[in-house]
């Protein structure tokens, strides 16, 4: 008797708690998608709060952790201009940064490289993007690393690149000279020293710098900006040699042609910098370094950037 | 029933408090206290959003802990000790050990959780951050709700597993849950079908914690909103009620000689 009353309240106990795991699950199934609506975002602006610690002051606290600290740092200065990229509406202008408010950048950096003054993938990261926001900020990060690393030849080529982008040639040329002086540094600091002061605002030169920045970067970030830089002197070689074409095409027909492949005859004519010729994809369009395919300003008749499947920025 | 229930709790907290499980609360006490005196130089004028992340996030991690190690401890310790035969020479269930252990925890981390909070608030008024020291407590209930899911599972894990294992598998039940969401939006961009209903299977069935993230919030003196609350409050009942279902059937079935 006292056995079958025993199994009754056994079988009772499995029937509820079964009961209980489906309704359950049901309940929090729906809970779950009611909470997802209801739960608020984080706040964009709350990404750009002034920074609360202080690389100098932490240092003292950090329990000889600073290094750990100072690639926090690094990644956080990643991740905020990378999240500032992707969310970004507009068409991204690399001269000017400005219209993201990346202001949090400069201390970012600043905090990274005071953990760890030989942090040199964090100078490189500041030379490459930080001129696009504040140059007296580039200026300051970079001079920061010579003090602290006078024996290291790649911050005067960042911190004469800075100058060059500036437009400040004799002060771009003063600095690959300082550099040409530190033991190890390579032949083109010496011909870059030479090349600002007289041809300081050509693009050969700045193809130069990129390729340099590129063949020499040590951080995967700063080669994919000086990458993008190349593709973008590319680009515009490109574009103003169709361009050039279709002026001719329309001295001579009075009209401007409505595709490229009308002025191919003209384009396979067309002298590219360093023998280069024009890149074609399988439906024979005359695309740009990073396969979108180039278009025509018929106001202008000029080449112009398929922007919705370009990577690069206009300028 | 619901007396034998309340006694176990009861039993339970009063085990927990021997255990000197509390004393994490000096631990945390002093940690604030530093951070009041220390930060005020570290943070160019933002101690009181520093002392904000700093307590709840110390709170989450402590109470984490204390549901861990405690949690997957409350039925292999009573096996272990044989007490458990003591307990159910009495007319006491199961379902309601099981139940009370639950409560007991429960009871033990809102004591922890109450104390704490009032440790921040008051670190938070020496710091001249008033407001906050109000606001913080709509987050401080969600955390307990958090930590009320993760003692559940504590619970299920140590009706079948060893302590170690317990603990191993309830901790990383914690980071999944925090990573959820993100599990969902990866189930969304697959291309496969079935990939799909899987994911979307194991964000419903794991428990979903970053409903309870606010803490980032909370540290700009933002109150979560009332259906959060509310809603987190449901959830968390509902959660817990499934897992304790599963507990209790496993231990049912459980030989304990």
């Amino acid at each position: 008797m006292l056995g079958q009353i025993r199994m009754k309240s056994n079988s009772l106990t499995t029937i509820s708690a079964i009961s209980i795991i489906i309704l359950g699950f049901l309940c929090v199934f729906l809970l779950s998608n009611f909470l997802e609506e209801v739960h608020p975002p984080i706040p964009e602006s709350y990404a750009d709060e002034d920074l609360s610690l202080q690389g100098e002051k932490l240092k003292g606290y950090s329990f000889g952790a600073e290094g750990l600290l100072a690639d926090w740092y690094w990644m956080r200065s990643l991740q905020y201009i990378g999240k500032k990229l992707v969310n970004t509406q507009q068409n991204l202008n690399l001269e000017n940064l400005n219209p993201l408010n990346p202001r949090l950048l400069y201390p970012l950096l600043d905090n990274a490289t005071t953990l760890d003054p030989r942090f040199m993938a964090a100078y490189s990261y500041g030379a490459m993007v930080l001129p696009a926001i504040d140059k007296k900020q580039a200026i300051a990060l970079i001079e920061k690393g010579i003090k602290n690393n006078p024996d290291q030849w790649r911050l005067y080529q960042h911190l004469g690149y800075i100058y060059w982008k500036s437009k400040d040639y004799p002060k771009a040329a003063e600095t690959y000279k300082e550099g040409v002086k530190i033991a190890g540094s390579p032949p083109f600091m010496k011909s870059m020293a030479a090349k600002m002061t007289n041809e300081g605002g050509e693009r050969e030169t700045a193809r130069e710098i990129y390729q340099q920045m590129y063949n020499e970067a040590q951080d995967s970030k700063t080669k994919e900006s000086a990458e993008l830089r190349l593709f973008e002197l590319e680009s515009l070689d490109d574009r103003d040699a169709i361009t050039a074409s279709l002026q001719a095409s329309k001295s001579a027909t009075g009209r401007c042609p409505k595709t490229l492949k009308e002025i191919f005859p003209l384009l396979l004519k067309a002298k590219l910098p360093n023998g280069r010729q024009f890149r074609l994809d399988k439906k024979d369009n005359v695309i740009d370094p990073t396969d979108a395919p180039y278009l025509i300003d018929p106001e202008k008749c000029e080449a112009k950037l398929e922007l919705t499947k370009t990577k690069i920025p206009q300028l | 029933m619901l007396s034998n229930i309340f006694s176990i709790a009861r039993n339970t907290f009063r085990e927990a408090v021997r255990d000197r499980v509390l004393y994490n609360l000096v631990v945390f006490v002093l940690l604030i206290t530093a951070s009041a005196v220390f930060l005020g130089e570290l943070t160019a004028g933002q101690e009181a959003r520093t002392i904000v992340d700093l307590g709840l996030s110390a709170m989450l991690l402590f109470g984490v802990f204390i549901a861990i190690f405690v949690g997957v401890g409350l039925v292999s310790k009573e096996i272990e000790k044989r007490t458990l035969y003591t307990v159910f020479s009495k007319p006491i269930g199961r379902s309601e050990f099981i139940i009370g252990k639950y409560l007991g925890l429960c009871l033990t981390i809102l004591v922890n959780v109450i104390v704490m909070g009032v440790g921040v608030s008051l670190a938070l008024l020496y710091v001249e951050g008033g407001s906050l020291a109000a606001t913080i407590w709509g987050t401080i209930v969600l955390i307990f709700l958090e930590l009320a899911i993760l003692i559940a599972v504590a619970i299920v894990f140590s009706t079948f597993s060893s302590p170690a294992l317990s603990a191993l598998l309830t901790f990383l039940v914690f980071i999944i849950g925090n990573f959820s969401s993100s599990l969902r939006d990866f189930a969304e961009n697959l291309g496969s079908e079935f990939a799909k209903v899987f994911f979307a299977a194991i964000y419903y069935l794991l428990p979903n914690l970053s409903h309870y993230g606010f803490i980032t919030n909370a540290a700009h003196g933002d109150f979560p909103p009332a259906s959060l609350i509310l809603g987190g409050f449901l959830y968390a009942i509902c959660y817990s009620s499934v897992l304790l279902a599963i507990s209790i059937l496993i231990f049912n079935r459980r030989n304990l000689k």
